[in-house]
Order: structure tokens, then C-alpha cells, then sequence
């Protein structure tokens, strides 16, 4: 993954391990492997513990121990209602990003196109 | 189990070990960390049988991995003074019980702590916290016994750089010199410390694991055998360094 797309992963990381939980309870492991089939690859996966953790001491998500039939018990996460009401809050701010992003984007690209056909001197 | 297997368990357990480690002098409280080493371990071993290195997991500096997680956790410093009541209480169990063997044994009126055994004490509490938190290394040097070599190879290189410095020890120098009385009274301390120390650590163990039959017996039957070992290596230690000095200087 590039950095850019690694950057932009950093700064959405924590709305999308919130999306993630709220979709079903899941542990560290799966969470990796949710975002890996949607085409977010962390370089280093183990950077979504201190964000669970800060999830969870801001009372958005809890954990709990379940025990495991082949080996020791696994700790799992599920969203709290603070949790769901500040995702939707997240979300909002999301499209709204997007939106702005997308449309300085299509600015862009309908100038370029301009110009490519009606090639000017200047800036 | 295949060898290729073994060792790949043993660096995710050294890694998991120096985090945990790590923790615990940053002052986060013990039932958390049993909870995160679970958390990491599965991970790790989950990964690793995907195919996955450890680096995907911790990033190429485990260290900083460690601290992120810990700065989550809402540390309390205090809570990292427990590692230093933990040395104390072993330095002063040491150090008592050989002054009393020493004054029981040779009849000796008082005991010298001395310079070589100061540096004994603090020399194996700092390796045995650099050989725990060693364990970060363990993406990069994949063997204990590297990461031991490298160590070794620090220590020397820096006592020679204090050789050619021009630094001279006097290893038998006297620090601190007592009798009867204080002896029984350092005792009593490392005794009252113990205590605190094992009340201190069993309140915050979670209940799983401080169910284990006779827990308080085994922690005594463990600590005082180290002690004792100890006693013993300080002993030999002392004997052995301050005769090779004596036949180093002789020779000399």
C-alpha cells in the first residue's frame, strides 16, 4: 500500500474498527482481516490495539473473554450505544469530507480537461 | 513440533515477554497486562500461521509498539513501583541473609558489603531487565543466544572503554560495614517487604491465576531458594574474583 493510502488509513483507522464491531462482535485478529478483504492492508496490524483500547476507555466498545474449545480464551469486542452514536456522528463528518474532496477532485479534473482542449500560455 | 516451529514459538514468546515487561515499568496495572500479552499472543501466533512475519504485526519497531499501547492504557507511575519495591525487597532479602551467614559462619563480629558486591546486586537486576526487554530485538535477531551475544559484547566494549579510560576499581572496597543488631533488623525489613510486596502483587492477580494450590507457600519456597542461590553465587563470586586478583597480581 502506498503512503498516502497508509495515511489516510491512520487518520480514518478508528471510525472504521468502530464500523467493523458494529457490523458483529469480532477480536483483534478478524478486525485485520475485515479490512484486508475490503482492501485496507494496515502496515503494522498490531496499531489497532491502542486504538481499541482508546475506543474502549472512551466507552464506545467493550470487551469480553470467550472461551476458546483449542486453546485459551479470546477477548472480543462489541460496540455500546455511545459507541453506535458517535460512528454515526463519524460517518456524517466522513461524507461530508469526501463530498468536498470529491468535488475539488472533479474541479480539477473538468480544468484539465479544459485546458487540454483549449491549451493557454498561462497559469 | 518441527525446530522451525519451536523457534518461531520462542520468538513470540520473548517478544511477548519484553512487552510485558515493558508494561509493568510503565505502570500499568497486572490484570490489564495478562489480558494484553493474551491479546498479542494470539495475534502473533494467528499471523505467523497466515504466513505473515512479525514485523506485519509490531512494525519494525516493536519498542514503539509497546509505548502506544501502553499510553492507551492510561499508565499511573506509581504503579511502575512495584518493579522497584520487587528489586528492593530481593537486594535486601541478599543482602541480609548473607551477613547473617557470614556472621554465623565465620563468627565473623561484623559484615563488610563491599564494592564487588554492590555491583554484583545492581549488575544482575539491570541484565535481567535487559535480557527481558532484549525480547524487542527479537524481529532482528532471531536467537536468544544473539541477543545474549550482543549484550555481552556492550558490556564488555563499555568496561573497555573505562580500562582505557584510565578507570581503576578498588573491588573490595568497604561501603557499608555492620554488626549483630543491624543484621536482625535488615531481616525483619526484607521480611515486612516480602509481605507487602506478595499482598501488593496477589490483590492485583487476577483470580485464575492466584488459585493455584498453597499460592503464598510456593512464592516463599521460590523466593528464599533464589535468595539462597544467590547467597551462594555472590559467595563463589567473591572468592573468585578477589583470588584471581590475588594470582594476577602475584604473577604480575
Amino acid at each position: 500500500m502506498d503512503t498516502r493510502s497508509t495515511q489516510l488509513l491512520k487518520g480514518t483507522l478508528d471510525m472504521c474498527l468502530l464500523a467493523t464491531i458494529a457490523q458483529r462482535p469480532c477480536y483483534g485478529y478478524e478486525m485485520v482481516q475485515q479490512l484486508a478483504q475490503q482492501g485496507l492492508d494496515l502496515v503494522s496490524e498490531g496499531s489497532i490495539y491502542p486504538l481499541l483500547s482508546r475506543l474502549q476507555h472512551s466507552g464506545y466498545i467493550e470487551s469480553y473473554l470467550v472461551a476458546s474449545r483449542d486453546g485459551p480464551k479470546r477477548k472480543y469486542y462489541r460496540l455500546l450505544p455511545a459507541g453506535a452514536k458517535q460512528l454515526e456522528q463519524w460517518q456524517a463528518e466522513w461524507e461530508m469530507f469526501a463530498q468536498a474532496v470529491e468535488h475539488i477532485l472533479k474541479g480539477a479534473r473538468s480544468d484539465a480537461q479544459s485546458r487540454a482542449a483549449y491549451p493557454t500560455t498561462d497559469c | 513440533m518441527h525446530r522451525a516451529e519451536q523457534h518461531t514459538q520462542q520468538r513470540i514468546a520473548d517478544l511477548v515477554d519484553a512487552c510485558a515487561g515493558y508494561w509493568e515499568l510503565r505502570g500499568i496495572a497486572r490484570e490489564h497486562i495478562t489480558e494484553m500479552q493474551l491479546e498479542l499472543e494470539q495475534h502473533l501466533q494467528q499471523a505467523v500461521s497466515d504466513g505473515k512475519s512479525l514485523e506485519a504485526v509490531l512494525g519494525p519497531n516493536p519498542a514503539a509498539f509497546a509505548e502506544a499501547w501502553a499510553r492507551e492504557m492510561h499508565p499511573h507511575f506509581w504503579r511502575g513501583g512495584a518493579v522497584v519495591l520487587h528489586a528492593l525487597v530481593y537486594a535486601l532479602s541478599v543482602v541480609s541473609t548473607s551477613a547473617l551467614l557470614s556472621q554465623l559462619l565465620a563468627h565473623a563480629p561484623a559484615f563488610t558489603f563491599t564494592l564487588f558486591a554492590a555491583y554484583l546486586l545492581t549488575g544482575s537486576g539491570l541484565l535481567a531487565l535487559l535480557l527481558q526487554l532484549g525480547g524487542f530485538l527479537s524481529p532482528r535477531i532471531s536467537t536468544r543466544a544473539g541477543r545474549e551475544a550482543l549484550m555481552l559484547t556492550g558490556v564488555v566494549l563499555a568496561v573497555l572503554a573505562l580500562r582505557l579510560a584510565g578507570l581503576t576499581v578498588n573491588w573490595s572496597m568497604a561501603l557499608l560495614s555492620w554488626s549483630w543488631p543491624m543484621t536482625i533488623v535488615l531481616l525483619v525489613l526484607a521480611a515486612f517487604l516480602f509481605s507487602l510486596d506478595y499482598w501488593l502483587s496477589s490483590n492485583s492477580e487476577p483470580p485464575s491465576t492466584a488459585s493455584a494450590n498453597w499460592p503464598a507457600l510456593r512464592a516463599v519456597t521460590m523466593f528464599v531458594a533464589s535468595v539462597g542461590v544467590f547467597d551462594v553465587m555472590m559467595f563463589v563470586g567473591s572468592v573468585a574474583v578477589f583470588d584471581f586478583c590475588q594470582l594476577a597480581l602475584r604473577l604480575v
